[in-house]
């Protein structure tokens, strides 16, 4: 495969961006930022699918497209089976030699939001993954339904005010847990998965090389923050990303083949999770004293979680 | 390079068998797949033309019927020959993407293996699949037993790979009474076939990378309508296509398709019009009649979609009395095929009688006796010269006589 | 000193993104509403710099979004260390990089986010917001002094 270099920012910045501008996702939004890492990060030829949600309804809005690669959606649900259906074509192609160019290699790539990754395309997801389709599925974990206006989805962490799990004056929010993609992705025997974010770009970088490297399916979950219904300012979007993996409230990690763990970021000063959770609107509600054991149960989550992750990775198991 | 596959000058195959070997004839690149009664046997059968080395394309055995149809779009947009197979249920949880692959105009070829909709559940043949499809944008043509089957679905690759048509196409056969009853089926030699389906030319490839394409944009009140009349277009447009590979097909075969298919037509005063395996029934009850001295026939339409409005109108119109046979529960009106010939006969001359029969439901055995009752219906109101009996009726159903609503005509 | 238009080519930015503008027939549209992002042959295109494209109408980079913005960052190349951040976390694709250089922002499709502000690690920064209608000059003659840190 043909790799940009990501040495550094400047070798990185040599790439030529093969996702455009003048698409209609909102202003600061980290899902382009990740896309365009993504597709920076090799010039090899790309077929990329994309679910209902924020990215697709913004960049494939007619007349107009975005991509620079070629680019399909389908459903909200099924961008892992458009992929896969493709990745065979190509396979199929190739040994009967009826491609355009039979030697250039061609990348697969699925996206999806959270609420397609984790809820409603949850299956075709994990279809595609037994069935070992060599392709590269990546989440942008916005952890609800942004498109529709912030629902709750199956990503949205405890305590968080969505508009179908609102806080209120009997209610803090989402009462349950976070479904652990990541983990669920790995017990497929995936041969990489990855969660990433993209404030820290180069190790972002070097996962999704990694994914397109690899032969067979391969997971990143990104944490891709929105300041439309996380509630920040659009400009801090960068640094609420900071918060999220500096708090551990995102821990950097990929596992290969299933099993071996890998904590790709520690931070120097872990901040406790109240500097995340004070930064966003979603939050806010936590603050009040009758919600204080909420902050206190996403704590003692994050460390309990930290402490495994160690652990797995010490263990090589 | 595929293994070869000894074929007789006859066989004797079930419409599932048939529509397999099309399949593998047809060198279908990628077959991305999910059983389901009764079309398991098409799915089963290529599974084994794979294990023993008799197709070169990929099989993906995926997760749902869903993620069937949603492999076969990504895989035609990617420039290959694409089928699948499926019936009823799974046939329902398409249909999401059934619309998907037709608004993105890619030619997938799917086997239709008729079966009723639950609930209750029933897995034996009747229509509701096929009329659950009839508004996604595909092309449907249906077979009334196992040799139709196999032609008809070397057919659809040659009719929805056109250029001037690229649209995805239904074959449909009735489940179990075609699907599972061996007929002799005379096959196309491997070659023969292959040449007459011809290799696949790409449209908008999206593993050509010297033109990256963008598919599934999404297009909202501004273009959404244009881009729906396009297609709808399209599949009308899709009519001279359909008969120059008919005429093609009888040339390669010696066996003739139509859009419609008429029998003893020519003076008939009476006629049932029936999709499926109902035809044959019809055909033989229409001859019994006429030993009785009824003028009798038979139409059904070949291609159900486009719905060969002028043709039906040509082969009726001079019939007095015409019952259209829906195998679906209509579900709070006249039953659908029904409403599509009345509105093709509503605008000839003679204006028929037309009566609606709902019959067969859920695999109701509808016999030729069955046939001949509705055909002595018709003589009824055809020596009226108006209906005699209820506008819609029930053929076959236990329980007291069950009709709605009477003519006010005459 | 920050001339970008040999960075950018005709077509970048000519189409506006609004319903109701260049609006065609039934018979025009395209074919199962796919749209092709170039004209001819493309197969090299992760080779090529944007300027150096045959983008189709159809491609976004043909594009504006500069009405949704309502301040602009203004890039100061006389403090600017190349560092790329800005490069790297633009959702827009509108920072002009070549050659490991800096070169601008692509106000075509800039919305005015201000995230290449908040990452600039420069003292004074290399980029600012100014007000929509500030010109360059203007905006870099009020350009601040570096500032002390803070004990």
């Amino acid at each position: 495969m043909a790799i940009t270099s990501v040495k550094n920012l400047k070798e990185f910045s040599t790439a030529n961006d093969r996702f455009e501008g003048a698409h209609t996702l909102c202003p600061g939004c980290a899902h382009s930022m990740i896309v365009r890492e993504l597709m920076n990060c090799t010039d090899d030829n790309l077929v990329v699918t994309t679910n209902t949600g924020c990215l697709e309804v913004s960049t494939a809005v007619y007349p107009f497209t975005s991509w620079d690669t070629s680019w399909m959606h389908i459903g909200f649900e099924n961008a892992a089976s458009a992929a896969g259906g493709a990745e065979a074509m190509y396979k199929a192609r190739k040994k009967k030699g009826t491609l355009k160019d039979n030697d250039a290699p061609v990348k697969f790539v699925a996206f999806g939001g959270d609420g397609s990754t984790f809820d409603i395309g949850f299956q075709w997801l994990s279809g595609a993954f037994e069935r070992g389709h060599d392709f590269t599925y990546i989440c942008l974990d916005n952890e609800n339904y942004a498109n529709t206006g912030g629902q709750r989805s199956s990503a949205t962490p405890i305590g968080a005010t969505t508009s179908t799990a609102q806080a209120g004056t009997h209610s803090y929010g989402k009462k349950e847990k976070k479904k652990d993609i990541v983990a669920i992705m790995a017990a497929h025997g995936a041969p990489y998965v990855a969660q990433l974010a993209p404030n820290k770009w180069k190790s972002m970088a070097k996962g999704f090389q990694k994914a397109l490297e690899t032969e067979g399916p391969c997971f990143i979950n990104t944490v891709s923050p929105c300041c439309t219904e996380w509630r920040f300012d659009p400009k801090d979007t960068i640094s609420i990303t900071d918060l999220a993996t500096d708090t551990l409230m995102f821990p950097i990690y990929e596992i290969i083949d299933g099993h071996e763990l890998n904590i790709l970021y520690r931070p120097k000063n872990v901040l406790p999770v109240e500097e995340y959770l004070a930064a966003q609107g979603r939050y806010k509600h936590l603050f009040k004293p009758e919600n204080k054991h909420v902050i206190e149960e996403i704590q003692k989550n994050i460390n309990e979680y930290w402490e495994m992750l160690q652990r797995r990775e010490e263990a090589r198991v | 390079m595929a293994e070869k596959f000894d074929l007789q000058e006859r066989e004797v195959w079930d419409g599932n068998y048939a529509a397999s070997q099309a399949m593998r004839q047809a060198k279908v690149d990628v077959m991305a797949a999910y059983p389901i009664t009764p079309s398991t046997p098409i799915v089963e059968n290529y599974g084994a033309y794979v294990a023993n080395g008799y197709v070169d394309g990929e099989f993906v055995m995926v997760e749902s019927e869903h993620a069937a149809m949603s492999a076969c779009v990504g895989a035609s947009a990617a420039g290959g020959r694409v089928a699948t197979a499926t019936s009823s249920q799974g046939f329902a949880l398409m249909v999401e993407v059934l619309y998907q692959a037709s608004g993105m105009r890619l030619p997938i070829v799917l086997n239709v293996v008729n079966r009723a909709l639950a609930s209750p559940l029933n897995v034996r043949g009747d229509h509701a699949d096929m009329y659950l499809g009839r508004d996604s944008g595909w092309i449907q043509m249906d077979a009334f037993n196992s040799q139709e089957a196999y032609d008809l679905a070397l057919c659809a690759f040659k009719i929805g790979e056109n250029h001037s048509v690229r649209l995805p196409v239904m074959v449909h056969q009735d489940g179990f009474i075609t699907s599972h009853t061996a007929q002799n089926v005379y096959p196309l030699t491997d070659e023969a076939a292959y040449n007459f389906v011809g290799e696949i030319d790409p449209v908008d490839d999206m593993l050509d990378f010297s033109r990256p394409v963008t598919y599934g944009a999404q297009t909202e009140e501004d273009w959404h309508f244009e881009h729906k009349a396009k297609q709808h277009k399209a599949l009308m447009d899709s009519v001279p296509v359909i008969e120059d590979v008919f005429a093609e097909f009888e040339k390669v075969s010696g066996r003739k398709y139509k859009r419609v298919e008429s029998y003893m037509m020519e003076d008939a005063e009476v006629a049932i019009v029936a999709l499926g395996t109902t035809v044959e029934t019809s055909r033989v009850a229409a001859l019994r009649m006429r030993e009785q001295g009824i003028k009798a026939g038979v139409v059904a339409p070949r291609v159900f979609r486009p719905f060969p409005f002028d043709e039906i109108r040509d082969a009726l119109e001079n019939v007095k009395s015409v019952a259209v046979l829906d195998r679906s529960s209509p579900g709070g009106a006249m039953g659908a095929f029904y409403n599509e010939v009345s509105a093709a006969l509503y605008t000839t001359e003679n204006r028929p009688l037309v009566t609606n029969y709902i019959y067969g439901l859920g695999g109701r055995d509808f016999a030729v006796k069955d046939a001949m009752d509705i055909f002595a219906d018709q003589k009824a109101n055809a020596d009226a010269g108006h209906i005699t009996t209820d506008i819609q009726q029930f053929s076959g159903l236990r329980g007291p006589k069950l009709g709605f609503f009477k003519t006010k005509r005459g | 000193m920050q001339d970008l238009k040999l960075c950018a080519q005709d077509k970048r930015g000519i189409h506006e993104l609004e319903a109701g503008k260049d609006l065609i027939g039934w018979d025009e549209v395209t074919q199962g509403s796919v749209l092709p992002s170039f004209e001819g042959d493309a197969s090299n295109v992760a080779h090529l710099k944007q300027e150096e494209r045959c983008y189709s109408d159809f491609n976004s980079y043909t594009a504006t979004v500069a009405s949704w913005r309502v301040k602009k960052p203004v890039f100061n190349i006389d403090v600017c260390i190349d560092c790329q951040n800005c490069w790297v976390w633009c959702p827009d694709t509108s920072i002009i990089s070549r050659d490991k250089q800096m070169l601008g922002i692509d106000y075509d499709h800039c919305k005015g986010c201000e995230v290449c502000v908040e990452v600039c690690p420069t003292n004074p920064k290399s980029l600012l917001m100014f007000a929509e209608q500030e010109d360059l000059e203007t905006a870099l003659s009020q350009w601040p002094e570096k500032k002390k840190k803070e004990k």
